[in-house]
This record gives C-alpha cells, structure tokens and sequence, in this order.
C-alpha cells in the first residue's frame, strides 16, 4: 500500500505523515521552520549545503532535513543550540570559498545566501577567505553567470535537466576545484541547447545567475515559479492530461 | 576548452567512438567505459574537445554531464600527455619522506614552471607536460606503497624510496631512450 500513514515526532510533538515524505516536508506541513539553501520545492534533492540539519534521536550525526525520509517512530529536533552552530558553519563556509561581497553584487538584498547569514547572526566568519580569481561569462545575450557568487547548490543544474529538459549545466571537476559548467567548458552565449528560458536565474539562490539590464532593487528572484511548474506538471496525469 | 569544440575529430578517431559506444551500447554507467576506451586509443593519450563533443551527440548524453564525468575523475586527461609520464605521490607517507622536494626538483630537470604549479594550490590534481611532449608530470594521492615511500611511478613502473639522485638519474635514462 503506498503512501502508508505513520506518526512522527517533531520537537516533541506528535504528528502523523505519510511515508515517502521527508523530514522537511512533514516539518514545514506543521509548521515548523528549518532553514534550506540548496533545496527548492518541485526539484530533486541532493543535501549539499547541509543548512537544513536536524538532530535525530538515537543517533549522534545530524541528518539533512530535505534528503532524509521520515520513519515510523522517528524523533526529530528541528531548532537546538548544536544545530545553530552547525548551521552557522555551513553558511561561514560558504561566504569564505568564494567572494561573497555584498556591497558589490547584483543580489544585494535578495540574496537567500545573505539572508540566512542574517538569520543564523553570522556577523563575521571564523576562517581565512579563499579569495579565488573566478571568471564571469556575459557573453549570454540576456542572463550573467559570476563564479564568483556560485555556492555549487545546482539548483541551475536540477532546473535545467529536471524542469527545462535542456541540461545545459552541470558540475564539472571536484572538491574544492568543483565548478559549474556549460556545456562542455563554453561559453554560455555559444550554447545550443540552452532555450534562453531563464529558469536557472530565477532558480539560483545567489547573485551567481542574474538578468542583464536590471538594477540591483529590481533584482527579485522568483524562485516559486520553479516550485509552481513543477507542481503543475505533477497534477498533470491526474486531471488525464 | 573554450568553444574550439567544434570541430569534428578526424575519420579514424569518429571509427574509434563509434566502435567503443557500440561495445558498450545497452550497459548502465557505459559513458565511463566508452571514455576510457576512446582515451587508451589516443595516441596522445587524451580526451579531445572534438572526441567528447562527438560521444555526446553519439550517445545522446547532455555535453555538460560528459564534461563533468572527464573532469571528474583523474584518470581522464583532458590535454593531450608526454611520451614518457612521471607520476609522484603525494600521500602523506611520502610528503613526511619529502616528496614535496622530489616534485620541485623532477619540475625544475623537466624545465616546467614550478611556480605556477605549485602557487595554483592545485597540487592534488595536477598534470603538466613539457612543451616537446616528451614528458608529462602527474602526482597521484596515493599509491599505496607507503612503506616504500616516497614513491614515483614512471611510466607505470612504481620506484621505491625515491630520492632526487635515483630520481634525476631515471630521467635522464628515459629522456636519452627517447633520442
């Protein structure tokens, strides 16, 4: 039988989910908030900025919220004081790796980066800035790819294969070297399958991915388009097409 | 490889991809057996801009996930490799027995640019071929031979306790076999 129901505990409380569902999904169903950055409704998940930990009781290693499916009986705790500083780390990390400078970047202001850095009180960050010489292509027609914003959480990368179906990005070499990649190495603007949708801007939780021609207030990412498609084309074969 | 993918590599190159992707037609993960292939084939030993271009629209794989498979793991070269590869190992066992030393000094014999190579921090994944394509040099995480460190591997022959004599003296054994 799918989609069996079964009951969970969340900070305490005892609420009833249905399997297959994950650990964020139950939470934000009741209410309770856990910060994310990599997840966006309607995608894949794949748990790569590991903001979204929770603690599980039972075992000593934090788990990511969005990739990890709620279990009979599980015991959740969404919000601790070892949670913060963990998800304080994670954002730290990711200001440091790449050149994250507020003042000068597109997305000042609707940043989701920044404002989970505001939420979590990341005033300052506790570990030496890696400063990378990061190339930008502009050589798309409409849209601006800066490396140097990028925090690797492919949400251009899922839009593109999962929604568009153009697969135009994906994540080339690794470790610290990780970096997005057209095509093979090209330019955006040679892309041919790139369909100038526009997805992987709206997608993008940082100023990595921006709009030509617009000032920095009018830069308002829409994020939820993303999730919307992706719930109209589940519904879809129920309605019978 | 900046946008000169386009053009096609030539007829027996085409020959070659044609017959690995049909080796490993209907195989799960088959991108991985048809790259190795195709680069063994390589008389340079590489994967060109025009072979990955030419796989991808052969096997009807995004150019982007074929890119990040080749960058992804060191086996694949993306440029094209010397005659002769000396590959150092810089496995901590081998660091503490100053392999650091032996890979500065095999760069500074082989006339490669030792500070660009080193200031790139990109020391865990690195392959540098002298400009008459004679040699390439790699470093490698760990071979495995750690109680024989510092270890270097030349031409698929793993030499033990390396120090810079044995090491220049290989070398110069392989460059005069060349000539």
């Amino acid at each position: 039988m799918p989609n069996k129901t079964i009951s969970v505990r969340i900070d305490g409380e005892l609420v009833t989910a249905r399997e297959g569902e994950t650990i964020l999904d139950v939470a934000r169903a009741n209410g309770k908030e856990i910060p994310t950055l990599c997840h966006l409704q309607g995608l894949s998940a794949v748990g790569a900025c590991r903001v979204c930990v929770v603690e599980l009781t039972g075992t000593g290693r934090l788990q990511p919220a969005c990739s990890t499916p709620v279990q009979e009986g599980m015991s959740i705790r969404t919000a601790s004081a070892k949670l913060t500083l963990y998800r304080r780390m994670a954002v730290e990390l990711l200001l440091v790796e790449r050149n994250h400078i507020c003042s000068s970047c597109v997305s000042n202001g609707h940043c989701e980066l920044q404002s989970l850095a505001q939420r979590l009180g990341v005033t300052h960050v506790r570990y030496a800035y890696n400063n990378p010489q990061l190339p930008v292509d502009m050589t798309h027609p409409r849209f601006v790819f800066d490396h140097n914003r990028c925090i690797l959480c492919t949400r251009c990368v899922r839009v593109c294969a999962e929604i568009e179906g153009a697969n135009v990005w994906a994540v080339a070499s690794r470790g610290i070297h990780s970096h997005i990649v057209c095509d093979l190495d090209e330019e955006w603007g040679a892309s041919r399958n790139c369909t100038s949708c526009g997805k992987c801007v709206q997608a993008c939780p940082t100023g990595a991915l921006a709009e030509k021609g617009h000032a920095v207030h009018e830069m308002v990412k829409a994020g939820e388009v993303v999730s919307q498609l992706a719930a109209k084309r589940l519904t879809r074969p129920a309605n019978g097409r | 490889m900046r946008n000169d993918a386009a053009g096609l590599p030539d007829a027996h190159e085409r020959l070659l991809i044609d017959q690995a992707i049909a080796a490993q037609r209907n195989r799960p993960g088959a991108l991985l057996g048809i790259l190795e292939m195709v680069q063994e084939a390589n008389p340079r030993k590489y994967l060109s801009a025009a072979a990955l271009a030419y796989i991808a629209e052969k096997t009807g794989l995004p150019p982007a996930q074929v890119y990040s498979v080749a960058t992804f793991y060191a086996l694949f070269n993306l440029t094209p490799q010397g005659e002769n590869v000396v590959c150092v190992c810089r496995g901590t066992a081998c660091h503490t027995r100053g392999s650091r030393d032996l890979l500065e000094k095999v760069s500074l014999d082989l006339g490669l640019d030792w500070d660009a190579m080193s200031g790139t921090g990109e020391a865990d994944k690195l392959a540098l071929a002298t400009p008459d394509r004679s040699f390439t040099l790699r470093t490698v995480a760990c071979f495995g031979q750690c109680a024989m460190a510092p270890v270097v591997e030349v031409n698929h022959r793993v030499l033990a306790h390396v120090n810079e004599r044995t090491l220049h003296r290989e070398v110069r054994a392989r460059a005069r076999e060349r000539k």
